[in-house]
């Protein structure tokens, strides 16, 4: 080989090696190395959910040094980010996802591991967990994720507000008519027929559907997940009655009147600005992250959300959420991805985590834990309710995604634009139902 | 038959050979090219190529391809999102492309007069295209608040009760077209660039013969500035089939679309098909429709410039 031909070898040895070394995977996560005993074994955590990223990192520091290992958490997670990293050839070694829709579809798609052997071979005690947020991960005899936390959505009202329009501020709405009314002596419309405050708004957020189809008495799957009951009457009379907030003063006015609140994550939220009399949030909002933190003085009650004055029954209703934990299947060591699983399972880690982050957990000894009575009482009546009878989980298929998306497309017309619901929802059930039954193998 | 028999097969004309000096240049050159040959093999056609085969496929990432034929393509067709997506698209091509072509032209005109401080007016033009999309899509989202955004408190001033913009599906995308005008500063550079190589030879013949401004600017300027004109008008189209960062921007990414799938474009629903809803085969089958698509408008935009794009010499 001349000198010429070596050069030009050399080179592109070089370019080719620089070109695999910027396609492949970061430091393996597994500990099977050839690289010496002497190299600690480095383990991925990545997390969608995460407002404080250094208090995870420390609470997984705390597994890193009972197991010599590292530990390393990527949190919060962008969306987008996790389908590559589950499809590609490095992905973490525990995914925490910020809810279930998912699990079943990445679970059809090979992603993602079905647990029963992790149960099993980390002690995990299944009996220890709320039974409603575990449904989120249960399709048939599978288990394909294990709830972490949950969150849980009750109705929250201003006192002060409640004074100022003579009602009585300790006495919430027992019914879901009585909040319509509430609501309605709550408003107040200017001269200029713009509005200046508001009594309720149903999706304030993000869509509470769920909660307040529910409460109607169905769902848009039937409760064993094998039928689309999407434009059942339960789900109609659901998006009718989140409707007539809309309408009773004008869709354009309260739209234009809530595209002016302040941000989720600040003091100029339309709740604690008093802009907003009562609305529908989590447990979280009662920690110290939330209104402690950005309205200390807000005088506030929260209560459960009330049911149809022809429905006592349905007290108490609460649709579980929040976040589930995953192994994908590329993980490249599994037993030590199960092990770090069985301790986030634990319940003195569960507590640890979710009374820190004032969020509610799935494991029943855990709830026990005298940290969460510490976060006071509004946060109590979130863990009562945990022990609900009518507590659902939200239920999820492999198009859960595909149909929620469709599902808030039509929630959003009928609520935004005044669209039929029934009209709507036929249509949607009919666009769906060839697809879920696809879905779901029949 | 005396036709077949006719024809002769020919081999190509051979190469002359090259000389030793040539073929090490060949060669030298190759090396240089190295590095754009791989990317373009691993990072364009590959990719490409795998699209191709997708777009004929269920695509399981951790499973074998489901073959399913032109199934793909054919659901494209009954799908109401896809029209909905291509139609939003469309509107864009058509309304947002032409209007910033004229006033990216109009303000390269003004920009090009010669007054005190141009070059400072030239700056403020081009500022905004130097602003991230990101960044410039989130400051519109306020500008275009309909409580309390200074758009609508302009108009209230002045007796107009303004739109709700971003939360009414009929002004979702002319609050897009606007913001896209405001960072138009590239195309305004591009014009007063080719504004200011229109031989000033023929301007002043025209003037000395009583030609009006408006006559110079119909029957000169325009002419002269047209291959740009096309060159704007094309890559422009390319842009807009592709528009993107600031729908995703607008629907905060977990509410695509929103007000009502009005901001749902081809390629916002192309992503969600793809990244969210997990079917990557559709996906694909979506991205070779957007291909065509571009690749016909972008061949007719040629053939129809031919009558009105003049190339001097």
């Amino acid at each position: 080989m001349n000198r010429y031909k070596l050069n030009i070898f050399i080179s592109l040895l070089v370019l080719v090696s620089l070109l695999l070394a910027s396609c492949g995977g970061g430091q393996p996560a597994g500990g099977d190395t050839d690289e010496g005993p002497a190299e600690t074994q480095v383990l991925r955590v990545w997390i969608q959910w995460g407002d404080n990223p250094q208090q995870i990192q420390a609470l997984f520091d705390k597994y890193g040094d009972l197991a010599g290992v590292k530990v390393e958490v990527t949190a919060p997670l962008e969306d987008d980010k996790v389908l590559p990293a589950l499809t590609g050839s490095d992905p973490p070694d525990v995914l925490v996802m910020s809810g279930g829709d998912l699990a079943k579809s990445y679970y059809k798609e090979g992603l993602v591991d079905e647990l029963s052997q992790v149960i099993k071979d980390g002690n995990i005690d299944m009996d220890d967990f709320f039974p409603a947020p575990l449904t989120m991960c249960q399709q048939d005899d599978l288990i394909l994720c294990l709830p972490w936390g949950t969150d849980l959505y009750a109705l929250f009202w201003n006192k002060d507000l409640f004074e100022a329009a003579g009602l009585d501020p300790e006495k919430p709405p027992a019914t879901m008519e009585e909040l319509v009314e509430y609501a309605d002596k709550l408003t107040k419309v200017g001269a200029d027929g713009k509005i200046e405050q508001i009594g309720f708004v149903p999706d304030q957020a993000w869509s509470h559907a769920d909660l307040y189809v529910r409460l109607f008495g169905g769902f848009w799957y039937s409760d064993d997940g094998t039928q689309l009951t999407v434009n059942s009457q339960p789900v109609v009379d659901a998006l009718a009655w989140q409707q007539q907030f809309y309408t009773n003063y004008g869709t354009d006015e309260v739209l234009a009147f809530s595209s002016g609140f302040g941000e989720y994550m600040s003091p100029d939220h339309p709740f604690y600005a008093g802009k907003m009399a009562m609305y529908v949030d989590g447990e979280w909002q009662t920690g110290p992250n939330f209104i402690p933190n950005f309205k200390p003085e807000l005088n506030y009650g929260v209560t459960a959300f009330p049911p149809p004055a022809d429905h006592p029954e349905r007290a108490s209703t609460i649709v579980n959420q929040g976040t589930v934990v995953v192994i994908p299947s590329g993980a490249r060591d599994k037993v030590a991805s199960a092990k770090l699983l069985a301790w986030m399972m634990s319940p003195e880690i569960v507590a640890e985590e979710f009374c820190f982050n004032a969020n509610l957990p799935t494991s029943k000894k855990a709830a026990e834990d005298p940290c969460f009575e510490a976060l006071g009482p509004k946060f109590q009546v979130f863990v009562d309710l945990m022990a609900s009878e009518n507590a659902f989980a939200i239920l999820t298929t492999p198009i859960s995604l595909e149909l929620n998306d469709a599902f808030l497309t039509a929630e959003e017309e009928i609520l935004h634009a005044g669209a039929d619901p029934k009209m709507l929802l036929d249509q949607l059930q009919a666009d769906y139902e060839v697809k879920f039954k696809e879905a779901v193998g029949q | 038959m005396e036709v077949m028999s006719s024809f002769k097969f020919r081999w190509p004309p051979r190469m002359p050979k090259w000389s030793r000096r040539e073929r090490h240049n060949f060669r030298t050159g190759l090396l240089f090219l190295m590095p754009w040959i791989i990317g373009f093999l691993a990072f364009t056609l590959y990719p490409m190529a795998a699209s191709f085969i997708y777009s004929f496929s269920i695509y399981h990432s951790r499973r074998p391809l489901e073959w399913v034929g032109l199934e793909n393509y054919a659901s494209l067709f009954s799908d109401k999102l896809f029209w909905q997506s291509l139609n939003n698209t469309l509107y864009m091509v058509a309304i947002a492309v032409p209007l910033s072509l004229l006033l990216s032209f109009i303000c390269a005109l003004l920009l090009n007069l010669k007054v005190r401080g141009q070059s400072i007016y030239r700056v403020i033009y081009f500022l905004p295209s130097i602003v991230p999309t990101v960044a410039g899509t989130i400051l519109w989202l306020w500008l275009l608040n309909p409580q309390v955004g200074l758009i609508n408190n302009l108009l209230g001033n002045l007796g107009i009760d303004g739109p709700n913009w971003f939360k009414d599906p009929d002004w979702a995308k002319p609050g897009l077209i606007m913001l896209g005008i405001w960072g138009m500063g590239g195309t305004i550079m591009i014009y007063l660039s080719s504004l200011q190589d229109v031989p000033t030879s023929l301007l002043e013949a025209a003037e000395l013969d009583g030609a009006s401004w408006l006559q110079r600017l119909w029957h000169i300027t325009i002419p002269m500035v047209s291959p740009i004109t096309l060159f704007n008008l094309i890559t422009g189209v390319i842009a807009m089939f592709q528009y993107f960062a600031q729908a995703y921007v607008v629907g905060g990414g977990d509410n695509l679309g929103q007000p009502l799938n009005s901001t749902l474009f081809y390629s916002v629903y192309l992503y969600q098909s793809a990244f969210l809803f997990l079917k990557m085969g559709y996906a694909s089958a979506m991205a070779w429709v957007l291909f065509i698509v571009i690749l016909v408008c972008t061949l007719l935009l040629f053939k129809i410039s031919e009558r009105f794009t003049y190339y001097a010499g």
